[in-house]
């Protein structure tokens, strides 16, 4: 009876999980159609106006983020309801909340051609020399504070339910057992850890977002409210750098769960795992000085800060979760499905994604660097290559473990598809940025269009492979429970 | 070139990334005891690990030497040329834009609407400095120019729909 109840549980918590993944997935794909046509137009291929353009660099921008968090978002949950209770209600709250500000964003910049890209840089929301208006601002502005707010709400729960079961966020992330209080035996698992890190970053990023939309919502209704530029600035990277890097924190608990499974090897929270997990908060939370390098006017020790601890922040995932899952899986016998070759893809695409953005943080580099494409170069590597790899990781072992759904040969083709196309995307990117191509850019000059061009057909082939992707996951909504294997799931690796 | 050094050390370190994950994908279809290769790829992390640190630490303190924050140190005879440069929608404003080779000049930039960037481009279309304009403050870019030639003003900061089209020209000259 309560193996039927605890199914009946399960099925109803994968559909809200199935749910974020599905519109997270599709968004995706849609936005990648977006930043083919970007691409095709500063390639010189096709003819779009500069309005057009900018609305769809507004779009991509704050769509990818938004979509591939969302997912992110439903991956975490699913894996941390494991060891929490977490509120059903709240995970449809979020889903309700998101989807409302994906509609008004949606409205606000199709409807109304506002394009102010997704920094929203105060005062351009205000200032558009007449591109857009009050009305296009407005529900752009408020479409992403309802979205932030669908998000935090999301995020106090996890809190909550993290708080309730282990006493306080700091032993969500193991403080006491890295102060010897308890034993490495006694320390939350990793799902845990990596979900109070993201709540306490993600929690700090929507604050300071929505403080800096609200003054933007009251300084477009009335212009004479204005507040300081610099500081709009560190509110609105604080808010975007550690929300898009959090997607990652998010979705690497795909790999933590599933790597040791597969490869039938124990993968144990250790003190060094821990100890990486609270660099990576306090990292995470302090290193969008980097985005303002080019801000002379800010504090020097702020901007020696941004490049020394960027620098530090790619010790924990280099050091500790790659090397921990290279370790795992090196000489395994491990059996290779799309779940687990998209995990090991994904950590790959975070490694090697790393490398560009180390370069990118040094600050002589970045004044010759900061705007150009190596910027989007870097983080197409780590968030395309890595974050939503994972999350498609995980779509395939829903499927597997869930439905009696078959990979076939076309999902492997669509694996390599992928991951060829999408790194050619972030190469041609590089590229441009070595050859100083600024980003943001409707037009390019002729000696600029080339890898334009290479990436736009390469892109092609990353929406061919992404939407193979999907396809496998519907079927899979479709066949939802037909295994019933889901509580044999639910044993830990 | 500061852009061929960062291209090159990318590519380097990421094929060494690609080449260690492609040796563990392949070696993942042996069968070995766990207990062994953790003892021995434990061992061989603190090895790693401080190689990495080290690395990390001398390249962050010998690029932090010169910041493009600092003002030069000028020679007695040395006055340098100062610039106003007022970023608007969607140009530039500039107090000079006639210049000699070897010339120090620093470029007090500011904005008098929304977030520009200023992007100094040489003949070649190869970026080599830039800052941020911003409203309500002024950064400074330090520069002596040691070709002559024309060279471009490129907004580097989107600022609305025409930002693509705020572009600016400076003459340096023997």
């Amino acid at each position: 009876m309560s193996t039927a109840i605890e199914n009946k549980k399960l099925k109803s918590n994968n559909k809200l999980v199935s749910t974020s993944l599905l519109l997270g997935g599709v968004l995706i794909a849609v936005m990648m159609i977006f930043g083919i046509l970007m691409l095709l137009a500063q390639g010189g291929v096709i003819d779009v106006s500069d309005a057009a353009f900018y609305q769809f660099l507004t779009i991509h921008g704050t769509g990818m983020v938004g979509a591939a968090a969302l997912a992110a978002a439903g991956v975490m949950w699913y894996f941390l309801n494991r060891y929490v209770e977490l509120s059903k209600k709240i995970f449809i709250w979020f889903l309700g909340l998101v989807l409302i500000g994906v509609v008004l964003v949606v409205i606000g910049v199709f409807s109304f051609k506002y394009a102010s890209a997704w920094t929203f840089l105060y005062p351009l929301p205000a200032i558009s020399a007449n591109a857009w208006g009050v009305t296009g601002a407005l529900l752009y502005l408020f479409g992403m504070l309802i979205l932030g707010t669908g998000f935090l709400l999301l995020y106090i729960d996890t809190g909550r339910a993290i708080i309730k079961k282990y006493g306080s966020l700091g032993k969500g992330l193991g403080w006491d057992v890295l102060s010897g209080k308890k034993k490495v035996s006694d320390a939350p698992p990793k799902a845990v850890v990596a979900s109070t890190m993201v709540t306490i970053v993600n929690t700090t990023a929507l604050i300071a977002g929505a403080a800096v939309l609200i003054m933007n919502i009251i300084n477009v209704i009335n212009p004479s409210f204005t507040f300081d530029p610099m500081l709009a600035k560190n509110l609105t990277y604080a808010f975007g750098h550690i929300f898009a890097n959090a997607i990652i924190y998010m979705g690497v608990i795909v790999v933590y769960e599933l790597l040791p499974k597969y490869a039938n090897r124990p993968w144990a929270v250790s003190k060094l795992f821990l100890v990486a997990w609270t660099m990576s908060t306090a990292f995470t939370l302090v290193i969008y000085t980097h985005h303002m390098l080019m801000d002379f006017a800010m504090p020097k020790w702020m901007l020696i800060m941004g490049q020394a601890l960027s620098y530090a922040n790619g010790l924990p995932v280099l050091v500790v979760t790659a090397y921990g899952a290279l370790m795992v899986v090196y000489k395994s016998g491990i059996k290779w499905d799309m779940a687990s070759g998209l995990a090991f893809l994904s950590m790959f695409g975070w490694t090697v994604g790393v490398v560009p953005a180390v370069v990118d943080a040094t600050i002589v580099v970045n004044h010759v660097m900061h705007n150009t494409k190596w910027v989007p170069g870097h983080f197409h590597m780590y968030m395309g290559l890595g974050a939503v790899v994972m999350l498609f990781s995980f779509t395939y072992y829903l499927a597997k473990i869930d439905s009696n759904v078959k990979e076939s040969k076309l999902d492997k083709i669509a694996f390599w598809c992928y991951a060829i196309a999408m790194f050619a995307i972030s190469a041609q990117f590089l590229v441009s940025g070595a050859l100083s191509t600024p980003r943001r850019w409707a037009i390019h000059y002729p000696g600029w269009m080339t890898p334009a061009v290479f990436g736009a057909i390469a892109g092609v082939f990353l929406v061919i492979a992404t939407t193979i992707f999907i396809i496998h996951f519907v079927r899979y909504l479709k066949n939802r429970g037909t295994v019933g294997s889901g509580l044999n799931e639910q044993k830990p690796a | 070139m500061v852009q061929t050094a960062a291209w090159v050390t990318s590519l380097v370190f990421m094929s060494l990334v690609f080449v260690v994950y492609a040796v563990v994908a392949w070696k993942s279809r042996e069968k070995s005891d766990y207990e062994q290769v953790k003892k021995k790829w434990t061992k061989a992390r603190k090895i790693y690990a401080t190689s990495l640190v080290t690395v990390l630490l001398v390249v962050c303190i010998y690029t932090l030497r010169e910041l493009p924050y600092d003002l030069p140190i000028y020679g007695d005879d040395q006055d340098p040329t100062v610039v106003d440069v007022e970023a608007v929608q969607f140009g530039w404003i500039m107090s000079e834009t006639e210049f000699k080779v070897g010339e120090p000049i620093e470029f007090d930039v500011t904005s008098s609407d929304v977030t520009h960037g200023f992007g100094i481009y040489d003949e070649d279309m190869t970026i080599i400095a830039q800052t941020q304009a911003m409203p309500e403050y002024t950064n400074t870019v330090y520069i002596t120019f040691t070709k002559p030639g024309t060279y471009k003003i490129l907004c580097m900061e989107y600022c609305g729909l025409a930002h693509h089209y705020m572009v600016s020209e400076i003459t340096v000259t023997e």
